[in-house]
Parts: structure tokens; C-alpha cells; sequence
């Protein structure tokens, strides 16, 4: 991809940040959970800003069935298999969390109009591994890991599914569990032999949708667990407490030496800092606190929610989320002890401050985003689970979910949603459906790592 | 044979035999139903018993209080004599409530976490 060498992504970060502008996205738009009886499905979206569709849904992917909520998804290859002439970054990765099926989906054949290439069927998977809820995916040079919520029961604390290049299942990824009581993202860093995990709650509790009382019973994470990557198995847990309460997505720099990560803690609505000390100890911090906010409704401040976190290729931005606020934040991250804010918009939220954004009224607030390699384009939508959003933004039901993009200074950091682009999915031919997740066909800030 | 009447769909009414649980049943019957993981772990199926009586002790999803408001998972419920049901979203105005607003009584909680039972038969 980058023209010196053969296998698919790119030699390093800084020759990512150099490739073409991306012109496709793929994104998931659900209907489990909407009153609409029709499958989840992959939407291709136009990005190029010449084409008279730009800014609109061009393919619709439908899965075979309804009920998958389809959630997250991953590449088969990334940059961690640069090197292979073999590979390439032909196949999406996308996983039915209810229904357990994960359908890999051939995006290089005709990027425009993507198919289903193979059907990993969800009761295989349960039969001989014992997993269910899948979540985050990666590649692992040529194979590919799953993480998985539950067991075959919705149980926690799950594992992971291996699969080999051809997507045939090769069982557990893992040796051990540990005493890890809950799964959820994962991010690893092989020249540091780590692998970060962190911990949301069983598919049974996290399904249904969310009972606060339950966090105080102890049935949604607060941990980060520290793998031994080699070994596939767990070795330390950092215990974070209430200043981590449902610790979400996990990123590491994308500078394959650095042993500098983050994690969003949502109902916390902190970012964890966490880092491999000169003595080879793994350490934590808590560097970023969004307060709660009050509401007139609410008996309590409104938690920010932060359900995702993303690291700019370059390592310089670090963004965040508060789905239930409304807002998106960009902090530079240059020192990663000391983040300091550099810009902020906001979209949708609870707390009333932009209701209408380019001409569509938003139920949900800013909840997935993927960001072009050079930094300089983000791509966000508002929904984030189907239970979820029932329970906090019932509107989303008849409104459906939206895509905005936001403009990003990466020279002297500021985020200003564009005027020109937006993608109401309560618009869709089937009715409003819920858009979730995203990704480029060329790599993208979530997806690469480097060995 | 018990008899299943869909309350929001005209009084429509259908015949079960018992032998798989209400969902499939249903659907095979023609009744257009949602559903997600078709093992009583998450509610994508849920609707609302009016009348009648069903075996839901495989489900894991519902909160006492949701199951006191009548909902049934209908991927692992069968019914125990005929039923009146609602179906679809528009039964589900009592299955969603924004947690921090209405919060649950200790009672009302998950089956494995109350603190004491307060399920209607």
C-alpha cells in the first residue's frame, strides 16, 4: 500500500499519515432493537468530495438474517503483516453480537459494493469454544483474534477466538484467564510482549440494557489487565476503582516502541494513562476527569459517558467522547502525564447544546468515530448499543442515528463539525436505522499495529 | 394447544403446540417477531403478557420490576395455558427506563442480585 513493499497497511505510522485520502467508509447501521424487522447491515459510504455522492449512503450490505446487532469489526490484515507479500487487507470482520455470527466481508473484489465472503456461524462458535458477545477484532500478522464477552451462556468473563487466515476456527486464543473477571477491548504492543485488556460486563448483564444498581453489585468492570503477550495469558491487573468504573476502549500509541496507552473509563468519564516504568513496572494516572453535568430532569449530574477514546496516527491527539453530554474533545497528548485541551464540538447530548446540527435533529449523542490517517478528517455517529440508546435516547427509534464529520487542526489543534458533509441515517429506504462503527479500506487510527 | 392472541395486531390469534419456546413457535406460524440471541439473555425479544400464564425460567435478561410489568422473553417462554400478548416496540413503553432517573428498589433487581423475590406467578 505504501509502494515499497508488498504485504497490506504501511511500513510505519509516519508513512500511514502519508497515504491517499480515504474515499469509502464502511460503516454498520443496525435495526435489532429498532421495531424495524430488517438485517443489520454494512453501509458504504461516498467520502470523496468530487463525486456527486459524496456524503451518501452508495451500498447497502444486508446480513442474511435479523438479530445480529452488529456492533464492531476489524480487518484481517493490518500493518502487523507489512512484510508478507501473501496478505492483504481484503476482509471486514464483522461480528453479530446477540447472534454471535461473524460474517467476513469482501471489501477489496468491488470496494464499491461489498459482499459476504464467509459466515462464521454463531452456534459453531459457541460448540467449540464457549464464547459468546463478540467484540473487539485484530490481526495478529496473519491471524486473527476476537475478544468475546461471555461464555456460551452470556457468562462472563469469556475469552478470545482465534481464527487462522482463511477464517477457519482455531479455538481459544488464550491460555489462561486468569482471575479476569470481565472482558471487553484489548490492544497489544509486541515489542513490549504486552497485550492491554479491559472490561465492560457479562453479554447478560450488558445486553438487556444498563441497571446502574448493578455497578454497585459488582457486575461492570473496573480493571485493566495486563497480558503477557507471548504467553497468552494474563500476568498483573491494575485495579482502577471508581475512578474507572467500565473501563472501555483501549489504545496504545501507534509508535510501536512506546508503551503508552489510554483507556476511557465511561461511567467514570476518565482517561486512564497507562505506561511501562524505567523499572519495567506497569503504572497508571488518571489524567482527564469530565465532570458530571447538572440537568433539570435529573436527579443526580448527567455522566459524560465516554465510550471511546482514539489516538491520531501521529500520537500527538488523543479523542474523546461524552455520548450523554453531547460533546467530542480533541486534547494534545505530546506529553502524555499532561494533556491539555485543544478543541471541543458538540453534537446532539442531553444537555440541550446543539439539538440540530447541518439541518438534522440528533437523538444520541457522539458515540463511534474513525479518523483519516492524516488526522485531519474525524467521522462520528450517534448511536452506541440498541438497549442503550432505548433507554437514553428513545427518539433515536424514530429519528435514527446520524454521521457527521468533524474537521481537525493538526498543526495547532481545534475541531470544527463541516458544513458540507452529513449522513442522516433516519433517512435510510427501510426506515431510521442506528449507524455504529466505521472504517476505511486503506487502514485507519484504529486498526493498525505494528510489530 | 393453547391459544396465543397478539393484542396489537388485530386480535390476530394462533395455535401452539408447547414443544419450542413461544418465538420460534410464533414464527413459524407466520408471526413476524424480532429477536437477538434466541437464549433468554438479552431482551431484543421481549413483549408484554396481558393475560395468561408462561415458563420463562430460562431467561436471564429481565429485572424483577420488568418481569412484574409482564414481560415475557419469548426465545425461551412457553406458555403454560392461552395468552394474550402485545408484541413489538410498541409493548416495550415500560421495558426502557433511564436508570439514573428512575432507579430500581432493591426487590426489583435482576433475580440473581435481589434481595428478595416479588415476581408475579
Amino acid at each position: 500500500m505504501d509502494g515499497l513493499c508488498c504485504g497490506p497497511g504501511y511500513a510505519s505510522p509516519s508513512k500511514a499519515i502519508q497515504a491517499p485520502r480515504e474515499k469509502l467508509l464502511y460503516t454498520i447501521a443496525i435495526y435489532t432493537g429498532t421495531g424495524i424487522q430488517k438485517p443489520d447491515y454494512l453501509a458504504t459510504i461516498d467520502l470523496d468530495p468530487d463525486s456527486k455522492n459524496y456524503s451518501k449512503v452508495i451500498h447497502r450490505l444486508e446480513m442474511p438474517g435479523i438479530g445480529d446487532e452488529l456492533h464492531h469489526m476489524g480487518w484481517n490484515a493490518c500493518s502487523s503483516c507489512h512484510s508478507d507479500e501473501k496478505m492483504s487487507r481484503k476482509y471486514l470482520l464483522v461480528p453479530g453480537v446477540r447472534s454471535n455470527n461473524i460474517y467476513v466481508v469482501d471489501t477489496a473484489t468491488n470496494p464499491l459494493s461489498p459482499s459476504i465472503y464467509k459466515i462464521i456461524d454463531g452456534s459453531e462458535i459457541k460448540s467449540k469454544t464457549n464464547l459468546s458477545g463478540p467484540h473487539t477484532v485484530h490481526c495478529l500478522g496473519s491471524e486473527i483474534i476476537i475478544s468475546f464477552l461471555g461464555d456460551a451462556r452470556g457468562e462472563a468473563p469469556g475469552g478470545y477466538l482465534h481464527l487462522n487466515k482463511d477464517f477457519e476456527i482455531q479455538g481459544r486464543w488464550e491460555n489462561s484467564m486468569g482471575d479476569i473477571p470481565f472482558s471487553y477491548d484489548f490492544w497489544y504492543q509486541p515489542r513490549h510482549n504486552v497485550m492491554i485488556s479491559s472490561e465492560w460486563a457479562a453479554p447478560n448483564t450488558f445486553m438487556p440494557g444498563f441497571d446502574l444498581e448493578e455497578v454497585g453489585h459488582l457486575k461492570y468492570g473496573r480493571r485493566l489487565h495486563v497480558w503477557d503477550f507471548e504467553k497468552k495469558k494474563p500476568i498483573e491487573t491494575m485495579y482502577l476503582g471508581e475512578d474507572g468504573l467500565i473501563p472501555l476502549e483501549v489504545k496504545f500509541l501507534h509508535d510501536p516502541n512506546s508503551s503508552h496507552g489510554f483507556c476511557g473509563a465511561a461511567l467514570s468519564t476518565n482517561v486512564i494513562h497507562f505506561w511501562k516504568s524505567k523499572e519495567g513496572k506497569w503504572e497508571w494516572e488518571k489524567i482527564i476527569d469530565v465532570d458530571n453535568e447538572p440537568h433539570p430532569d435529573w436527579p443526580i449530574p448527567i455522566p459524560g459517558v465516554m465510550s471511546a477514546i482514539l489516538v491520531s496516527m501521529d500520537d500527538k491527539y488523543l479523542y474523546i467522547n461524552n455520548w450523554l453530554h453531547g460533546d467530542m474533545r480533541q486534547y494534545n497528548i505530546s506529553d502524555p502525564h499532561k494533556p491539555v485541551l485543544t478543541g471541543q464540538i458538540w453534537m446532539g447530548g442531553l444537555l440541550d447544546k446543539a439539538p440540530v446540527v447541518n439541518g438534522v435533529k440528533i437523538a444520541g449523542g457522539p458515540q463511534m468515530y474513525q479518523l483519516s490517517l492524516d488526522g485531519k478528517r474525524m467521522y462520528v455517529t450517534t448511536s452506541l448499543f440498541s438497549t442503550w440508546d432505548n433507554q437514553f435516547y428513545p427518539d433515536i427509534r424514530t429519528q435514527g442515528g446520524v454521521m457527521l464529520m468533524i474537521d481537525c487542526d493538526v498543526e495547532n489543534g481545534g475541531m470544527k463539525i463541516n458544513e458540507e458533509f452529513v449522513v442522516d441515517f433516519g433517512k435510510e429506504p427501510n426506515g431510521p436505522s442506528r449507524c455504529h462503527e466505521s472504517r476505511y479500506p486503506g487502514g485507519d487510527c484504529t486498526s493498525d499495529i505494528w510489530l | 394447544m393453547n391459544k396465543i392472541i397478539i393484542a396489537n395486531r388485530g386480535n390476530s390469534f394462533f395455535k401452539v403446540k408447547g414443544s419450542k419456546p413461544l418465538l420460534h413457535e410464533l414464527r413459524e406460524l407466520g408471526l413476524d417477531l424480532p429477536y437477538g440471541c434466541q437464549y433468554g439473555g438479552c431482551i431484543t425479544c421481549a413483549a408484554k403478557l396481558i393475560e395468561g400464564k408462561v415458563d420463562q425460567r430460562a431467561q436471564v435478561a429481565l429485572n424483577n420490576r420488568q418481569i412484574n410489568d409482564g414481560y415475557v422473553i419469548l426465545c425461551v417462554a412457553r406458555a403454560k395455558t392461552d395468552c394474550t400478548f402485545e408484541i413489538g416496540v410498541e409493548s416495550h413503553d415500560k421495558l426502557y427506563r433511564n436508570p439514573f432517573i428512575d432507579p430500581l428498589a432493591s426487590h426489583e433487581l435482576k433475580a440473581n442480585i435481589a434481595t428478595r423475590k416479588d415476581i408475579k406467578e
